[in-house]
């Protein structure tokens, strides 16, 4: 009887123990600062009510100029595991200051994802960015929604609107459900909205944000489709010249539906980019995921891998930081943004204050983070 | 005594050969030769690299035809491109100032920018062996015609290969046969087209971003 107790309370003590560590981490709120460029902060829900009061809603960091130009919109942690999208993000919503046109900016457009965690992978529940003033903790998320915000997964996820069967894994990936639909799956609502986000600003360029394996052809590069390859090729050719780092252009294959680079583009006026920084995190052959990994990018075996030119970015004792991820995306962001402004004047939008690869990357991300305790409170956003 | 001179004269003549041959790189890359308009671009391979040539002939403000496979037929019709229309596997645009050079004006340059794509070749409907064949059947018209022809390879390591690969094939196709030829640096790591250059006396440019060639085109065209 008494091993029978015993053993009663290890199963509560497993079951319960890691159960209290999820629930934290899913209501763990990261301070968010409005910095001086952001002039209002809205809800993904004003173009979708029926998101309200969802795990699905989040915020839109505003960041308009005196003088009226184009819009840009910037999605980060469309896939919460790949951090650096979010990061940069937010080094934009905490230090830009926009002269012309308007910046939306949308650091988590997978909030659920945000708050969960990939099961079978061991990831760490969060990670911490040093700044200035200590380090500045943040949720490490997941590819796909949390289950708990959208079940019962399809067998097959059946792709709208042209009816592409995709993995049922897929119908919780905010990147397979673009363009979206406003009575469909929980991330078809997301997408929708922000469908009607893009169409209704009038937004003319869509910049969103991630990080792919170091394995995988696609990464260290711009997706663009045919409407936005030759200012991905221009901000391709640039960045090599200037700031000496590669990041070629993939074309959006026509026929691979639900994502970002393929649908806003179709169905809308707007211009998509999609970035890639290689994130040797989300590689399978790998040592154990750790916090450390996730941000020096570090790995004997992907080391081991790359002698044998098994991998599709440079890859050597440094690793693949998360300051020259982070860097890597400000800086092709920024100069798509002055790309477009330089083809098209009359839409131009003009952004001042957020730093480039270089500067990043001596500095490092978290110094770009400012301290919550000394901000006005009306100026941070829980998310 | 007489045979020291005679020697000494030899390796005299030797020196200004060799100091001669050593210079003729030197020169070709720091003179840019010139071409007339109109120009057409196009590939070699069938690689991305053209919408790159395209959009630095754009930065350059150079009016430009294109066509990713056009044959000779299509050439000979001059400016225009016989105002063909894009399909699947087949992409035209036009570019060039009809009011200076109106449609079928005989073109006095091409571009090749050199580079190989299974997939774009497959997209267009072409084998390794087709495509060669197309483009000795180009440049063998363009030698007849004295039209220029301007090979361009800026793909880096990533468009080379090992001899005989398909890079290294479309390489063969065009570079041998150009007025001039222009590389980024990372293209020439192992001296290939400083080889071909030198073979067939053609002046090489060399730069070290593919960015670097909206200044060469705006020399070239000047």
């Amino acid at each position: 009887m008494r091993t029978k107790i015993i053993l009663l309370i290890c199963l509560v003590f497993i079951l319960i123990w890691p159960a209290i560590q999820l629930y934290q981490h899913r209501h763990f709120q990261i301070p968010i600062v409005a910095g001086p460029g952001v002039t209002r902060v809205t809800k993904l829900s004003h173009y979708l009510p029926a998101l309200k009061g969802t795990m699905a809603d989040t915020w839109i960091f505003w960041l308009e100029g005196q003088e009226s130009g184009g819009k840009a919109l910037i999605l980060g942690n469309s896939h919460a595991n790949e951090p650096e999208g979010m990061l940069a993000a937010l080094v934009v919503i905490e230090n830009g200051l926009v002269e012309r046109g308007t910046l939306l900016v949308i650091p988590q457009f997978n909030h659920s994802a945000s708050r969960a965690t990939r099961p079978g992978d061991g990831y760490p529940l969060y990670f911490n960015i040093d700044t200035k003033w200590g380090k500045k903790k943040f949720r490490m998320g997941n590819r796909e929604a949390s289950p708990l915000d959208q079940w019962p997964d399809p067998d097959v996820y059946l792709h709208y609107p042209d009816k592409q069967l995709l993995s049922f894994l897929d119908a919780r990936n905010v990147n397979r459900t673009w363009p979206g639909r406003p009575k469909g799956l929980l991330m078809e609502q997301v997408t929708y909205a922000a469908m009607e986000l893009i169409r209704q600003e009038k937004v003319d360029l869509v910049i969103d944000i991630h990080g792919a394996e170091t394995m995988f052809p696609v990464t260290n590069c711009i997706v663009a489709p045919e409407k936005s390859a030759k200012l991905a090729t221009m901000v391709s050719l640039t960045v090599k010249a200037t700031e000496k780092f590669d990041n070629h252009v993939e074309p959006s294959p026509p026929k691979f539906r639900g994502l970002s680079h393929r649908e806003i583009g179709d169905y809308s006026d707007a211009m998509p980019f999609l970035l890639e920084a290689p994130i040797p995190f989300l590689d399978q052959p790998t040592g154990p995921k750790t916090e450390k990994f996730l941000l020096d990018g570090k790995d004997p075996f992907l080391l081991r891998l790359s002698r044998k030119n098994k991998l599709f970015v440079p890859y050597d004792e440094t690793g693949w930081p998360i300051d020259k991820r982070v860097g890597q995306h400000l800086s092709v962001t920024l100069e798509i943004l002055r790309q477009y402004s330089r083809r098209t004047p009359e839409r131009s939008i003009i952004i001042h204050n957020v730093p480039r690869y270089a500067e990043v990357v001596e500095k490092g991300v978290g110094y770009y983070f400012q301290d919550p305790s000394q901000v006005r409170r009306d100026r941070i956003y829980l998310n | 005594m007489k045979l020291s001179i005679k020697r000494f004269l030899s390796l005299f003549g030797l020196i200004i050969l060799a100091s001669f041959l050593f210079l003729i790189p030197i020169i070709a890359q720091t003179k840019i030769p010139k071409a007339n308009l109109p120009v057409l671009s196009t590939s070699a391979g069938q690689s991305n690299d053209v919408n790159t040539i395209n959009i630095i002939l754009e930065e350059a403000g150079i009016k430009y035809d294109y066509c990713d496979v056009p044959d000779v037929d299509l050439i000979k019709s001059g400016v225009g491109l016989a105002d063909r229309e894009s399909g699947p596997g087949f992409h035209v645009e036009v570019y060039t100032d009809l009011s200076k050079y109106p449609k079928g004006t005989p073109y006095k340059t091409i571009i090749f920018a050199i580079g190989a794509s299974l997939k774009g070749m497959g997209a267009s409907g072409l084998t390794v062996e087709a495509e060669e064949a197309r483009l000795k059947r180009i440049v063998e018209y363009c030698q007849k015609n004295k039209i220029y022809i301007i090979a361009v390879h800026v793909g880096g390591s990533a468009l080379r290969g090992a001899p005989g690969s398909d890079n290294e094939r479309m390489i063969d196709a065009v570079a041998p046969f150009a007025n001039h030829i222009i590389v980024t640096k990372d293209s020439n790591k192992d001296g290939r087209f400083t080889n071909i250059a030198k073979a067939k006396n053609i002046p090489l440019t060399e730069v070290d971003y593919a960015l670097d060639l909206v200044n060469i085109f705006k020399q070239i065209f000047q």
